[in-house]
């Protein structure tokens, strides 16, 4: 899923300055799971702004709200009109809420309350880990399905590079080297083949260094 | 042969081939390179150029492999992936083939984390394998990475890649050796090898795999430096295996340089021991002076010649010969320079010294001219002493000759002034002209002398001891003879100085007779037209309060000098004619007074203040006119006499004896019926009284402090605050500073004073100013708080800048502390007091009160100038602090607050501010609130006049009203001196001689 | 605790969020003795688990000057991990007082045994001690 973190309150609050009548609006979907959008941190991050507000001598009034997704136009719907009763819309959602209230409700002024930062997974309660990078060229079958391009902090294709120490990263002992792992993998799989197969140089258009992607399945197309 | 390079030649002729490392500058620096390159020529077959090693920006690699390249050493540029895409790397190589380097080595990079760059976006478009595979292809299948074909001069470079034998997985790494010469990797250099052992094992695979005969093997190594280095490297560097025995060799060593060679060169002979190594790698980092005896130690020296190092840029030679050409050129310029500026100096030497000739003739011809002024001094210094001799008989041998001697003689060393002596001279002259032609007695001629004298003397610097009268013997100016043009000046000068001296005594009438005077004499005289103005001014704001003789009313109006018109003069001869008059009203002399009047209103019927006066006079309001309260008359002897001196009667020497008899005391004398006592004092501390009981049962120190304030300035200033114990708790802690009172007036009017208050102001009421000073000298303030009642928009409303006016003039006129209380009206006090701070200059006043509507804009005023304020809050603990707090935040120091906690009077809720106050100390005192250590400051006085105890009439009942409001006042004043109040404006004479006897009996 | 009863003019309000199984009992053990001082507003929690961040800082919001939940100690609580989540919540809060430029030792989170009075003393006192400390919050 989508993983996300809160912006520090003080950005938010210099974000939200001039704001009087703010809407703070959470989504169900990736944030929730991971805790960072969901009705609970809406109702955290609404108590701290108007705590915020009310110190720095501004009372704020805000409402709270959240959706089943910023991300698909039917749940968007409401916020067209509602949205506008609001100075600003705070949303809880990732980048792609942002965006999609942007495009779909003109006139409503969005802010984003998060850093949208990867595509990850829940290690345990509390924690994330990057899994993928969305790269948009897979190769996951050749090197036992783990990513180097999410999980190498070079983006290696053919190998640990020098760093690799103990199984852990050059750039911090808390990152494991997944180069290592997947040559572990691949090894007691009896797969070691592919590690002295070289990995051609990578095409990156797939990964949107060839500009904004699109994806259309024509059978669903209204 | 695939690029030629002379590393290829090395390693394909079979010899132990031997690189160096070259790191470039952190800079622009060419001559860096350059001396590297110059110690490793000769003694490596290569140089390494580094990319920006660990991530830190660096000349590039291509630029300082050219220098190198330039010097005859041969480059291996190193190339990574980490800072440009696939179409700045082969961007890169196809320049780098142009300019004739051959050798590249193909690196991933160090991540950008470790750089100086953490911040930059690493690029890592490809991996260093892929890399190898790309320049392969770009040389061998003369394609570009996309494809394209190459179409001439495609770039040969003998490629060569990096292995770590000490990372993991161990098993990997030759595998990824393989992998790297499938790329296209022609030669290995490894990590720097200190595990021996490891490296022969990875060697043992590599040979497994056939992999030393497809690819040349060098072996990295590095001399360390220290054993701090070698701790560092086995720490910090990833994948580098520093053995235990490596530091312990180091530790062990006398020299750790030497021994640092020593193990590198230990190491290069067991690896060359291991089969498939072909040569050896040298990473002298910034040591690079180490690298030919670590090649002359391995056995390694001497290199083959180098063959086909032919740089495509000029050499260093040609450069160096372009350098020396352009030196000699620089030189010849610099030296014609040289030779210019040399001509220039001469000449402004010349002119210097025919100027200097041309000074010192001017210089001597000075020295004759003063040299005669100095004899025509000393004659006149004879001639000054005959007179003095002749002045000596002439009186009966007092007082004044001495002083004027004394001046003389104190002067004697550096000659009179030619205007002292000038003027004794014309003295001399002009008393023996009058002798002769008025033919006046001889009382007038001494007392003429005695004005002349003394007036010279006030021109002089030592007025300042001269208090002698200047009325005696007054002499007419129309009864003068005209004096010598130069004499006539004199007296003008001297009696301006007259003027000012008496103006500056406050005698105003004399001042302005002394300015008269001298107009008459000189109507021009600026000085003296200045000085009339301002005396005139002066005499219509004070009323002298000596009893010193009243001017003459003049009869008529004397002849109107020259250079007034007759109007002006008649003007300003009215203006004097009702000032006249109304000091005799004061003086209660009213028939002299009337004539006054009268005589101004024939010459200006409409005079308005003439006809005042004249109303006052007949309505013979003058015998009503306070001669002041009973009470305070014998007082006032007693009192200590002010500091401002008084216009006396007295020749000097008397006077000063007056003065020794004035009594030190400052207690105030007895008021009837109310005893002002001295309270007995304590004579030994507690815990002596206590004696049985134990010090800490009944002690409890405080841990914290009240702040220290200064208010006004000078000698007069006071200092309040500092207590570090619960107020006169002095066995527990120290007071240093006691209660101080300072006396409230208001600045007009008050309208509602009973009159046993405004019995002692009633005659000052109309002028703040003599109010203040009748405070201080008739009942010794030590501190005036000024109450701008009369700018209430509530009440009189009177403009902000009039009232500033009267406050500047009430601060100007005395000398002790100030504080200038508003009207209470927050935006109203906010225009007054900055009015005032703009007019009064660095005067430190305390300006007040500040509340929570107006202690932004007030604030900032205190902070301006520098004032101390007072901080007024509804009586809260809270409020208080909150505001001490708000006013900290913008910037004003605790140290210059005084707390007024809003206070009431007895019977008026004074047991609340007590209690409020009390806490606020406790607070500060014991609970280190430190916004709270302020002193306060207890505006009472207002408080107690105007309950309704001090109103009602004296019966027999309630007693006597007078009595009964200096209790409530003086009780109220003790009560919130118990509460920790500091500084208490108070306002009747006789509770605050009573509050002060208990302030002094208490500490 | 008198003398904080009769200090509490100068702190402003404190907010006691306490276990319903320890802390809780100790208060209404205080206040049984009338011992609990005027601006103490104690909230029982049926497990201090279930203290939620937004809990904390609306308490702030509406006028507190300090906020404390009292839990129970280690090992005690009844619902096994309640007090160590509710200590992490309080953690959390620190955080976001922090990015609000507010002070996070207004918060705090304190562990009592079941009956003990003393540490909810001594709990109100550090807050107070706090608040004359950092000054107050909310303008008046």
């Amino acid at each position: 899923m989508i993983i996300a973190e809160q912006k520090p309150l003080d950005e938010i609050m210099e974000m939200i300055s001039g704001v009087e009548k703010l809407l703070v609006l959470g989504c169900r979907g990736c944030v929730a799971v991971c805790s960072a959008g969901g009705d609970k941190e809406v109702g955290v991050l609404a108590s701290a702004l108007r705590l915020g507000r009310k110190k720095a001598g501004k009372p704020i009034e805000i409402d709270e709200e959240t959706y089943v997704r910023q991300c698909d136009p039917e749940y968007l719907e409401p916020l067209k009109e509602d949205g506008k009763k609001y100075d600003a819309v705070l949303s809880m959602a990732c980048g792609v809420g942002v965006n999609f209230i942007a495009d779909r409700c003109p006139g409503v002024n969005v802010l984003p309350a998060l850093n949208t930062t990867f595509y990850g997974a829940n290690l345990s309660s509390g924690e994330w880990a990057e899994m993928c990078a969305g790269c948009g060229a897979c190769i996951l079958h050749l090197t036992g399905g783990l990513c180097p391009v999410a999980r190498c902090a070079k983006s290696l294709s053919n190998g640990p590079c020098g760093g690799s120490v103990g199984g852990r990263c050059e750039i911090n002992k808390d990152v494991p080297c997944i180069w290592h792992q997947i040559c572990d993998k691949l090894t007691s799989r009896k797969q070691d083949q592919l590690l002295r197969e070289i990995v051609p140089i990578r095409d990156w258009r797939p990964s949107g260094h060839g500009g904004p992607r699109r994806r259309i399945r024509e059978d669903l197309l209204p | 042969m695939i690029s030629g390079s002379n590393l290829e030649q090395v390693l394909i002729s079979g010899r132990f081939a031997v690189t160096g490392e070259l790191g470039p500058p952190q800079n622009g620096n060419f001559d860096v390179v350059r001396d590297k390159a110059r110690i490793l020529k000769g003694h490596v077959d290569a140089v390494n150029i580094t990319d920006c090693q660990t991530a830190i920006v660096r000349m590039s690699s291509l630029t300082a492999g050219l220098i190198a390249l330039a010097e005859g050493v041969e480059p291996v540029m190193q190339m990574t992936c980490r800072d440009r895409n696939r179409i700045g790397i082969q961007s890169d190589i196809l320049g780098a083939s142009a300019l004739g380097i051959k050798n590249l080595l193909c690196l991933t990079g160090d991540h950008q984390k470790f750089g100086n760059h953490p911040q930059s976006k690493g690029v890592f478009d490809m991996d260093s394998i892929q890399l190898l595979d790309m320049v392969k292809t770009m040389r061998d299948g003369k394609k570009f990475q996309c494809g394209d074909e190459i179409k001439s001069h495609e770039p040969r470079f003998f490629l060569g890649a990096a292995a770590n034998p000490f990372a993991d997985p161990f098993e990997y790494r030759p595998l990824r050796v393989a992998k790297k010469v499938k790329a296209g990797a022609s030669f290995i250099q490894t990590q720097i090898i200190y595990n021996v052992e490891k490296f022969a094992r990875f060697m043992d695979i590599v040979r497994d795999l056939g992999l030393h005969e497809k690819v040349y093997i060098l072996a990295g190594v590095t001399p360390p430096k220290s054993v701090g280095m070698a701790r560092y490297m086995k720490k910090f560097v990833p994948g580098l295996d520093v053995t235990d025995e490596v530091i312990d060799r180091l530790k062990g060593a006398k020299d750790p340089k030497e021994e640092g060679i020593n193990i590198c060169v230990d190491i290069i002979k067991q690896v060359r021991e291991i089969a498939g190594v072909a040569g050896v790698h040298i990473m002298a980092i910034e040591w690079e002076q180490a690298v030919p005896e670590i090649v002359s130690l391995a056995g390694l020296s001497p290199r083959p010649a180098p063959r086909r190092v032919d740089p495509r840029l000029r050499s260093s030679e040609a450069i160096d010969l372009i350098v020396s050409k352009a030196k000699e050129e620089a030189k010849a310029e610099i030296e014609k320079t040289l030779e210019q500026a040399k001509a220039e100096a001469q000449a402004s030497r010349d002119l210097v010294l025919k100027e200097k000739g041309k000074i010192t003739s001017e210089v001597s011809n000075l020295k004759r001219q003063l040299e005669e002024a100095n004899a025509i001094a000393d004659r006149k210094e004879a001639e000054i002493g005959r007179l003095m001799k002749e002045l000596k008989e002439t009186r009966d041998g007092r007082v004044h000759v001495r002083s004027v001697r004394r001046s003389v003689s104190d002067d004697a060393d550096s000659a009179l002034s030619s205007c002292s002596s000038r003027a004794l001279t014309s003295l001399r002259s002009g008393l023996e002209a009058l002798r002769k032609g008025l033919g006046i007695n001889e009382d007038q001629l001494e007392a003429l002398k005695r004005l002349f004298e003394v007036e010279l003397l006030l021109s002089s610097d030592t007025a300042e001891q001269v208090t002698a009268t200047f009325d005696e013997a007054p002499v007419p100016v129309e009864r003068r003879e005209k004096p010598e043009a130069d004499s006539r000046h004199k007296e003008v000068v001297n009696l301006v100085a007259k003027g000012n001296v008496l103006l500056h005594k406050n005698d105003a009438a004399g001042a302005v007779d002394a300015f008269e005077r001298a107009l008459a004499i000189e109507p021009e005289d600026q000085k003296a037209g200045e000085g009339l103005k301002k005396a005139k001014e002066a005499l219509e704001y004070t009323v002298s309060l000596e009893e010193a003789e009243a001017p003459a009313v003049p009869e008529g109006i004397p002849p109107c000098p020259e250079g007034m018109s007759p109007e002006e003069w008649q003007r300003k001869w009215v203006i004097r004619l009702v000032a006249i008059g109304n000091v005799q009203l004061y003086k209660g002399d009213v028939d002299k007074a009337l004539k006054s009047f009268k005589l101004a209103l024939e010459l200006k019927p409409d005079d308005e203040k003439a006809k005042a006066g004249l109303l006052k006079a007949e309505s013979g309001e003058a015998a009503g006119v306070p001669v002041p309260a009973e009470p305070d008359a014998p007082q006032k002897a007693e009192v200590p006499s002010s500091p401002v001196p008084k216009i006396a009667k007295v020749p000097e020497e008397v006077k000063t004896e007056a003065k020794r008899e004035v009594p030190v005391t400052t207690v105030p004398t007895v008021i009837e019926g109310l005893t002002v006592f001295e309270l007995p004092k304590e004579t030994g501390t507690l815990s002596e009284r206590e004696g049985s009981i134990q010090e800490n049962l009944f002690k409890e120190s405080c841990t914290g402090a009240i702040r220290e304030i200064s208010l006004g300035e000078g000698e007069r200033a006071i200092r309040l605050g500092g207590a570090s114990t619960l107020p006169f708790h002095l066995f527990e802690g120290d007071m240093p500073h006691v209660p101080q009172i300072a006396f409230g007036i208001l600045d007009s009017e008050p309208e509602d004073w009973p009159d046993v208050l405004s019995k002692y102001y009633s005659d000052v009421f109309s002028d703040p100013v003599a109010w203040a000073k009748k405070c201080i000298d008739h009942y010794g303030a030590k501190a005036i708080c000024l109450s701008l009642v009369s700018t209430d928009p509530n009440g009189m409303n009177r403009p902000s800048s009039e009232a500033a006016k009267k406050a500047q003039a009430v601060i100007e006129g005395i000398d002790v502390p100030v504080v200038l209380w508003g009207c209470g009206n927050a935006e109203k006090d906010t225009e007054t007091l900055r009015e005032v701070t703009g007019l009064i200059g660095n005067r430190k006043v305390c300006i007040g009160p500040l509340s929570d509507a107006n202690y932004r804009s007030l604030g900032a005023t205190a902070m301006a100038f520098h004032l101390p304020v007072v901080a007024s809050s509804p009586i809260d603990v809270n409020l208080a602090k909150q505001l001490n707090i708000l006013l900290e935040n913008l910037g004003l120091s605790l140290d210059q607050i005084l707390m007024d906690p809003s206070i009431g009077a007895i019977g008026y809720g004074i047991e609340y501010s007590y209690s409020v106050m009390e806490r606020i100390r406790l607070a500060a005192l014991t609970q280190q609130d430190e916004k709270l250590q302020v002193p306060f400051i207890c505006n009472l006085g207002r408080e107690v006049w105007k309950t309704k105890e001090c109103r009602l009439p004296s019966d027999a009942h309630m007693g006597d009203q007078e009595h009964r409001g200096v209790l409530m006042e003086a009780i109220t004043a003790s009560t919130l001196l118990l509460a920790g109040g500091e500084l208490m404006v108070m306002m009747h004479p006789k509770a605050v001689a009573l509050t002060e006897a208990l302030i002094k009996g208490m500490v | 605790m008198n003398r904080l009863k009769n200090n509490s003019y100068q702190v402003g309000k404190i907010v006691a969020f306490c276990c319903n199984y320890t802390a809780s009992v100790s208060t209404d053990t205080l206040r049984d003795a009338d011992l609990i001082p005027e601006n103490l507003d104690v909230r029982k929690l049926p497990c201090t688990g279930c203290i939620e961040v937004s809990a904390l800082l609306d308490a702030f919001e509406q006028g507190a000057e300090a906020v404390f939940v009292a839990g129970c100690r280690s090992g005690e609580c009844h619902n096994l991990s309640g007090s160590r989540r509710a200590e992490k919540r309080v953690v959390y809060t620190k955080r976001l007082l922090e990015e609000l430029n507010i002070d996070p030792d207004r918060v705090e989170m304190f562990f009592v045994h079941r009956g003990e009075t003393q540490p909810i003393v001594d709990a109100v006192r550090q807050m107070t001690r706090r608040i004359l400390k950092l000054g107050q919050l909310h303008s008046t």
